[in-house]
């Protein structure tokens, strides 16, 4: 051991640039690891932990007061009796651990969110009741201390919304304007993500929303279940009974399975993200790595020869370089996880504002040990896969240098035939000998290529114009959503058919629709399908044409075992209808869960009590004014107004603003990487060949000339696989990117890939890495034709 | 009346070590001819080989200057002395110095390429050079660590000659061969120079001093004395006398 050490240190004291550039590498490779595994495990662990904290249910039903239970008026119909019922249902199911019901007041709502707004179910509750359930209680984050005003989830605080300032809701289609108390945190309820969201309101605030009449009583059910994997399975269990005894009764639910997804997207995103260029550094990383063995071994042949003439054994010298390699990745490996931590508190930031669930920051030891176990073990096995060789190497071959570097097989590019210049013939000389520099050259031109193939898929599709991803997160979108009740469907027609601002109306209503047998389905019900602006929900098959037609969600058919031609059963409360697989539909919101029918299929199950349309605008009408003039001329029959681009605003910045962040990162990385790679490359050429330029300068070579030289010579591996790179990773891309997405439920991403970024970021890859190369070569200078003399 | 090509005033050359100056060459004062075959002798450490770089361009001297033909090189810097070598000099190493990436034939176009553009009239130079060292068609398509040592230098040669040098620089040429090898590699130089071309060699070896038309001996980094001999001709003992009785007149 102390043997090894002492060879080390003495191959680290010849190699200190190298050994930097290497580290760097690392170190990002390093960072970039911990950085997922962070927000991989600590993430999901995080939502857990506030779950368990606050006991949050793993089930959450808001039931409208309204509707009558079978047999009985609606008049006779209290909340009283409509909680003694569900209390029956839930104890009889033997999943059920505990729960808690509360009087809460539920609407379809609406709030200022990043510029736009954010669309949910409001479940309205006076915050005293909320702190004291026994499930699923709310915790008070920061509380101004006002007498009367509202508190908010903690994905609100924003710029705009913030203690002690007014916020304005619009509940139902009234708007109401209330102090900011506070922010809070309720796991299941915090988000727009969540399918409903809570408000907490001073006693003052709430009996006064009561008196207005605003939002309806409603009965809020909170239920912890024995194991949270059947979360899906129990809602749509208890969903299915409350249907069936409350007909028409509005429900609001979700379960732990869609929330602990949702409300995590960006970070699944984020992580996805990061993963991929963490193995991708990571693979670059080993091709260094093993490219800089090699050409360890063949630049000290001598030196090798010598240590096993003095008796080294090649288990020595293997275990030397495998030392030096291990402590190199150790060392930059812990200041690669030091900087994530330190980059962590921002991203920390970033994610907890579009989570809305506090994470506090803390030394997270597994994330630690596996970033180290993972990047020392790829390094191990490298340098023992890449040094192999030494073992084959007789101590005389080596004193005489017996091994050669190059294959003298073939004289590539004569110069008595070829037409090319000098200085290109010499370079392609250079290059067609040196085929380890062109591996490693290759290996991160092609990363780099599906880096920044991907960052311009991101550019492209989500920074410059969202829609392509909108298209695959939110599905269906329009200008403006009304929705009505059923009754006024005739008089709103015709409306909106004397209405010369309406290009285009189509209903479009979403409703929670069982799976016998599975999981409940989030159906689409459209009235023509023909009319949808975004055709690309179906990814495979087609949308529904007939009342025995549904198309499902890709992921969903396929967890499930169904193919296109297959019946699905759904039900709706007690009625249930087969239909057969027309297509297969992908909307990540609903997370790889979701149906379309259409409106006579639905009608098959139960009828719409209220419709909701789409409507497309014409250039100049604006949403907001159309929508107050609706209500105005229709009045009560109108249940809620959207301008839907407001909320497709709000939504998109989240991601616009991560996906410059990311793409800022890869753009950044990639300079770095391949300044790096160039370093490593220029250097050990410099090294191997520092006789052949002593040669050539005292042959009247200048060293603008052998720069030029040196960096044309890495030009074909450099431009080869960045051309091939980019084309590649442009089929890829997508099916790639599906991967990553997976869990969001998209199965086929259809972006469109930027054809004049993807040459422009080629051309400016090939020039970058030959700027870098012509820099690094510039340590030529140095070489002097003395030294030839001197033989040094 | 010989025509100078190079002219050295006060040349002088110093080196750091360990903190303190190390005068290799001082104020050398130094013309040599076109067409001579210059000898450079004297004992290790003396400065031959210094004075060589420094009159190849391939080093600076610290103070004094050189001058060749009108042109003074000593303050060129490191790219103008690459051009000056390049369009001026051939360089024959002792440790050959060929690329071993690169065929015999390459070796030698890529020096000549770098000064002329007329490939044609290049191989045609290339090929009268190779057939007046020996080396053969086959040869020429090998690598140098396909070739014997003579053949590499021989080789070595061709390349220097290539751009048609106004002088040629040989630098022990003969040290890492065999006596019969070296003596070949002598023979060639001897025959460039019997056809115009101006050599200058740095030896501790009497036999291949032996070709030299003027013997300069150096000691502690100055010229101490010289000793013309005039052409070279095969078995000419008094020439070796007049040599030897220079060298131990020098101490040698």
């Amino acid at each position: 051991m102390r043997k090894s050490l002492f060879l080390v240190r003495a191959n680290l004291r010849k190699a200190k640039g190298q050994t930097m550039a290497e580290i760097v590498l690392i170190l990002l490779a390093a960072g970039m690891m911990n950085l997922w595994l962070m927000l991989s495990f600590d993430y999901k662990q995080n939502f857990d932990r506030w779950h368990q904290r606050l006991n949050a249910e793993h089930v959450t039903a808001c039931v409208e007061n309204s509707g009558a239970a079978l047999g009985q008026s609606a008049a006779t119909d209290d909340a009283g009796e409509r909680k003694e019922t569900i209390s029956e249902i839930l104890k009889k199911d033997a999943r059920t651990s505990e729960f808690c019901m509360d009087d809460v007041m539920c609407a379809e709502g609406k709030i200022t969110y990043n510029g736009g707004e954010a669309a949910s179910n409001f479940i309205m509750m006076k915050k005293g009741d909320a702190e004291k359930r026994l499930v699923g209680k709310a915790e008070i984050l920061e509380d101004g201390g006002l007498e009367e005003g509202i508190y908010l989830p903690m994905i609100y605080k924003t710029g705009d919304i913030a203690v002690g300032k007014p916020v304005e809701l619009t509940i139902g289609n009234h708007k109401a304007s209330y102090l900011v108390c506070g922010f809070f945190n309720s796991v299941m309820a915090g988000s727009h993500n969540c399918s409903m969201f809570e408000i907490l309101m001073t006693d003052q605030a709430y009996q006064d929303l009561e008196g207005k009449g605003y939002a309806a009583g409603a009965v809020l059910v909170s239920v912890r279940i024995s194991d949270k994997a059947e979360s899906e399975e129990f809602e749509n269990m208890l969903n299915h009974e409350i249907s069936a005894r409350y007909p028409g009764t509005v429900l609001a639910s979700n379960s732990y399975a869609l929330v602990s997804q949702s409300r995590y997207i960006s970070q699944m995103i984020c992580s996805g993200v990061i993963s991929a260029m963490a193995f991708f550094v990571l693979l670059i990383v080993l091709a260094v790595v093993s490219s800089n063995i090699i050409h360890y071994i063949q630049e000290n042949m001598k030196n090798l020869g010598v240590w096993k003439a003095l008796g080294y054994q090649s288990r020595q010298l293997m275990g030397m370089l495998l030392l030096q390699f291990l402590g190199i990745t150790l060392f930059a490996s812990l200041l690669g996880v030091l900087l994530s931590w330190l980059l962590f508190p921002g991203i920390n930031e970033m994610m907890v504002s579009q989570t809305g669930i506090p994470y506090k920051i803390h030394i997270l030891p597994a994330p630690l040990c596996v970033t180290l176990a993972v990047l020392s073990g790829a390094v191990a096995l490298t340098v023992w896969l890449s040094a192999r060789r030494i073992r084959k190497i007789p101590p005389i071959d080596a004193l005489r240098q017996g091994i050669q570097t190059h294959s003298f097989r073939r004289n590539h590019v004569p110069l008595d035939k070829t037409r090319l210049p000098l200085q290109l013939a010499l370079s392609l000389k250079t290059t067609l000998s040196g085929m380890k520099y062109n591996l490693t050259i290759c290996v991160t031109m092609l990363v780099l290529s599906l880096i920044l193939v991907f960052s311009g898929l991101m550019l492209e599709n989500v920074i410059v114009d969202i829609t392509p991803f909108l298209n695959l997160v939110a599905g269906e979108t329009a200008d403006v959503c009304i929705n009505i009740n059923a009754d006024a469907k005739t008089e709103f027609l015709q409306e909106m058919e004397m209405d010369s601002r309406v290009e285009k109306v189509y209903l479009y209503h979403s409703q929670i629709v069982g799976h016998v047998g599975g999981a409940e389905l989030v159906a689409a019900i459209c009235d023509d399908f023909s009319q949808v602006n975004n055709k690309e929900v179906v990814i495979e098959g087609r949308f529904p044409e007939f009342d025995n037609e549904a198309a499902v969600a890709a992921k969903y058919a396929r967890d499930h075992g169904y193919g296109i031609g297959d019946e699905i059963r759904l039900n709706l409360g007690e009625r249930e209808a087969d239909y057969i697989i027309s297509g297969f539909t992908q909307i990540s919101n609903n997370l790889g869960k979701d149906c379309l029918l259409t409106q006579e299929g639905f009608e098959r199950m139960g009828r719409l009590s209220n419709l909701s349309y789409y409507i497309n605008l014409s250039k100049d009408a604006k949403a907001d004014d159309f929508n107050q003039e609706i209500i105005r001329r229709l009045g009560e029959n109108v249940n809620k107004t959207q301008n839907m681009l407001k909320v497709i605003y709000a939504m998109s910045t989240v991601y616009i603003s991560l996906m410059k962040v990311i793409v800022a990162a890869i753009l950044f990385l990639s300079i770095t990487i391949i300044a790096f790679v160039m370093y490593l490359l220029v250097r050990a050429m410099l090294g191997s060949k520092k006789k052949e330029y002593g040669i050539l300068k005292s042959l009247g070579f200048t060293t603008p000339q052998l720069m030029v030289q040196t960096a044309l010579s890495f030009m074909p591996a450099v431009t080869g696989s960045a051309a091939l790179g980019l084309l590649a990773s442009c089929f890829v891309i997508n099916p790639l990117t599906a991967v990553f997405l997976r869990n969001l439920g998209i199965v086929t991403c259809t972006f469109h890939i930027p054809v004049g970024f993807v040459i422009a970021s080629g051309l400016g890859l090939v020039l970058f890495a030959f700027g870098a190369a012509c820099l690094m070569s510039f340590r030529i200078r140095k070489i002097e034709p003395r030294s030839l003399l001197t033989n040094e | 009346m010989k025509k100078v090509i190079y002219k050295t005033e006060n040349l002088s050359k110093s080196f750091s070590s360990g903190g303190a100056m190390q005068h290799v060459l001082k104020n050398i004062d130094l013309e040599l001819y076109q067409g001579d075959f210059t000898v450079i002798m004297g004992a290790s450490g003396a400065g031959k080989s210094t004075l060589l770089y420094a009159l190849s361009g391939m080093d600076t001297p610290t103070l004094g200057a050189i001058t060749f033909g009108g042109q003074v090189i000593s303050n060129l810097n490191q790219d103008g002395l690459s051009i000056f070598r390049r369009e001026h000099c051939g360089f024959v190493f002792q440790q050959i110095y060929l690329i071993d990436s690169m065929s015999v034939l390459d070796n030698v176009l890529c020096a000549g390429l770098l000064a002329s553009k007329d490939k044609k009239a290049l191989l045609r130079r290339a090929r009268e050079l190779f057939q007046a060292v020996g080396i053969s068609e086959e040869t020429q398509r090998k690598f140098p660590t396909q070739i014997s040592g003579g053949e590499a230098q021989r080789v070595g040669i061709v390349r220097a000659l290539i751009n048609s040098p106004e002088i040629l620089f040989a630098d022990e040429p003969t040290g890492a061969l065999n006596s019969k090898t070296g003596l070949d590699v002598l023979d060639t130089l001897t025959k460039f120079n019997e056809q115009g071309q101006s050599v200058v060699m740095v030896t501790h070896d009497m036999r291949s001093a032996r070709r030299g038309s003027r013997i300069l001996y150096l000691k502690d980094g100055a010229i101490l004395g010289e000793c013309n001999l005039g052409r070279y001709v095969r078995g000419d003992e008094k020439r070796h006398k007049k040599l030897s009785a220079f060298l131990v007149e020098m101490g040698w």
